[in-house]
């Protein structure tokens, strides 16, 4: 204070300002070790979520892996923590952008062709999208023995199921071939990263949308359609057949049943006149003459009683109407009498 | 005095970390280092992840990385044997084997990268215009095999006679010899010699993309188009086919089963008429003259109706009693 109007006396001034300095000192000096020990304690413990795994590198070398928790580490630089999420399930997929939450919305565009549109065995193109899940499964490889994990992952991907998809006919792969494509892409993949030792483990390939190119979409839903067309045909001419088959067999079995009976009937009454005349034969036999002169005389009143009209013509009359003219002989009796 | 040893003892602390930051250094996983003492190499490059030591002031080191590192090349295009214009997009992983050499030839990962893709890129154009374009798209005979199964299977059926939905194939597909995978590693071995020069190891080329190039994929397009057109076409023509078959077969088994039953009713009604045939004459064989006269009665019953104009000569022996009248014998 009285420093102000004291100038010259710089050298006291000096000394008193160290002096207070140390005294501030010694007070700045353990605030300062407290706050150092409080950093070196912190900074001494860190925690592994559930989904994690730590690696420690110590001073350059690896030290560990570690499980979730709250661990302990040398501070100061000398433990590197690296959390990893192991348990995580990766995604990648190919040929779209994965639709957001909530949102139906699917963003689709040509930035994506190069990715999806590839060769088939018999040259022809599909649209194939699929995704790559995967998981860590030593972080340690996957944090050290690559420089882009997930770029090789889809690299390889692509390739590899570039190079299935070359190996089928375009109507497998748009139909039929779906699962044993994906699980073909899959083993080969892992394969692959194996040898890459990266310490990732392929958790699923699955294929997504399959289709032909969009230019050739409308010649492959017409042989769509011709195929329900053929079976639509198809099945026509064949409910046709049934509709007059059956009815035509039946039909058969009734004409065949109607003979059966027929036949049944003809014999059967065959049989009846045969015995009636038989029976008839034998007492005829004893007074044939009679029996005869008998039938005959019944016959002719049945017949003659039924006539509405008899003419009796004496032969000794002649021509009685133009048609009858035929003889000399014909008289009609009527005439004779009058 | 105090303060003296105080500022000393800061210098000391001072130069002494500075020291010690020269001369050990951190060689993490991942990570090699090349050690130079006025840019001159010293020793061998150290590979080993951990702390190392070095003269201070005098050495420098160079970190080179140590994994597995990508090389993505941009689509290039190439004209394969059967003179098909097709894009080829190749990736690769490689790795640096000889930091010092590595250093020395390209100086980091930018310079490699360029020299790599100058070499897989030669390497690539070299090795797919020396095949045909089916060497690069498939990867075996598999689909041969399919193929045939799958003919097989559609003769089987026709020769069961089944009626069957047809599935189309289309085309011949060429036998291939060597396959992608094969090609692939023919270009990595093509350019793996000539990237040993810089000190980088190729583990692997990938084949990614093989696409036809614009023009061509144009035509591909129609192609497919008429393609399945005169697929389309067939499976209609096989189903009209197949219609007529079954109008045919209805057809056929309409007669059969029609003129069958003719037959047999036929031959059913013959065999009862011939019965009943030989059952009348067995039993009137022995009275034929009463039958005749016999069934000529009830004939006479059974023609005659009331409007039946009928003329009687007066000679009938019926009236043979109503002309001469006479009532004895």
């Amino acid at each position: 204070m009285n420093s102000y109007n004291n100038q010259p006396n710089f050298e006291a001034d000096l000394a008193k300002f160290f002096n207070e300095f140390k005294n501030n000192f010694k007070f700045i000096g353990t605030g300062l070790i407290i706050l150092f020990l409080l950093v070196l304690g912190s900074t001494s413990f860190y925690t592994v979520e559930p989904e994690e795994e730590a690696v420690i590198i110590r001073l350059g070398k690896y030290e560990g892996t570690y499980p979730p928790g709250l661990h302990f580490k040398i501070p100061l630089g000398v433990d590197r923590v690296i959390k990893v999420k192991t348990k995580k399930i990766h995604q990648i997929s190919f040929g779209f952008v994965p639709q957001t939450s909530g949102r139906r919305l699917r963003f689709r565009s040509d930035a994506f062709d190069d990715e999806s549109l590839m060769l088939t065995g018999d040259l022809n193109v599909a649209d194939v999208e699929w995704v790559v899940q995967f998981q860590i499964s030593d972080p340690f490889k996957f944090l050290f023995q690559t420089a882009s994990p997930e770029k090789n992952i889809k690299d390889v991907s692509e390739s590899i199921m570039r190079r299935v998809i070359g190996d089928r006919l375009v109507t497998e792969v748009l139909t039929t071939g779906r699962v044993e494509i994906a699980a073909e892409v899959q083993e080969l993949m892992q394969d692959l990263l194996n040898k890459y030792d990266m310490g990732v483990q392929i958790f699923t390939v699955q294929l997504q949308n399959v289709n032909p190119p969009e230019i050739v979409k409308a010649s492959f839903n017409e042989v769509n359609e011709a195929k329900q067309e053929q079976e639509k045909v198809i099945n026509q001419a064949e409910e046709a057949y049934n509709k007059v088959i059956p009815e035509a067999r039946g039909k058969a079995e009734k004409q065949i049943s109607e003979a059966e009976g027929f036949a049944e009937a003809t014999v059967n009454r065959a049989k009846g006149d045969a015995k009636k005349f038989t029976s008839v034969l034998l007492e005829y036999k004893r007074a044939p003459a009679v029996t005869r002169k008998r039938m005959y005389l019944e016959t002719m009143e049945e017949v003659l009683s039924k006539l509405d009209d008899l003419t009796i013509i004496d032969s000794k009359v002649k021509g009685v109407l133009p048609i009858f003219q035929k003889t000399n002989e014909s008289i009609i009796l009527n005439k004779d009498k009058s | 005095m105090k303060q003296k040893s105080l500022i000393a003892l800061v210098i000391i602390l001072v130069v002494g970390g500075v020291f010690l930051k020269e001369s050990v250094y951190v060689l993490n996983p991942g990570q090699q280092a090349v050690v130079t003492q006025f840019g001159k190499p010293i020793g061998k490059p150290k590979t080993e992840a951990g702390l190392g030591f070095k003269t201070p002031f005098v050495q420098k080191v160079r970190y080179v990385d140590k994994r597995i590192l990508n090389w993505d090349g941009i689509p290039k295009q190439v004209t394969t044997k059967d003179k098909k214009f097709i894009k080829v997009d190749t990736t690769a992983r490689w790795r640096v084997t000889n930091a010092l050499t590595f250093l020395q030839t390209v100086q980091g990962e930018r310079g490699a990268q360029f020299k790599i893709g100058a070499i897989l890129d030669s390497a690539t154009k070299n090795v797919i215009s020396r095949h045909n374009l089916v060497e690069a798209v498939r990867n075996s005979n598999l689909i041969e095999n399919k193929i045939k199964e799958k003919k097989k299977e559609i003769s089987e059926k026709r020769a069961k006679g089944e009626t069957f939905i047809e599935d189309e194939l289309s085309g011949e597909v060429e036998r291939i010899d060597v396959g992608r995978e094969q090609l692939s590693l023919l270009i990595a071995k093509d350019a793996s010699t000539g990237l040993l020069k810089f000190g980088i190891e190729l583990i692997d080329v990938q084949l990614k993309r093989i696409s036809y190039d614009k023009s061509v994929e144009k035509k591909v397009y129609e192609r497919m188009i008429s393609e399945r057109k005169k697929i389309a076409e067939k499976i209609r023509s096989i189903g009209q086919g197949e219609k007529a078959k079954i109008e045919g077969r209805l057809t056929k088994d309409l007669q059969k089963i029609e003129s069958e039953a003719y037959r047999k009713a036929q031959e059913i009604r013959g065999v009862a008429e011939a019965k009943s045939i030989a059952i009348y004459a067995k039993s009137l064989k022995s009275g034929s003259d009463f039958y005749e006269f016999m069934r000529s009665m009830e004939a006479y019953k059974n023609t005659f109706s009331n409007k039946s104009k009928f003329l009687l000569s007066s000679e009938s022996k019926f009236l043979k009693f109503l002309k001469n009248g006479s009532l004895t014998e």
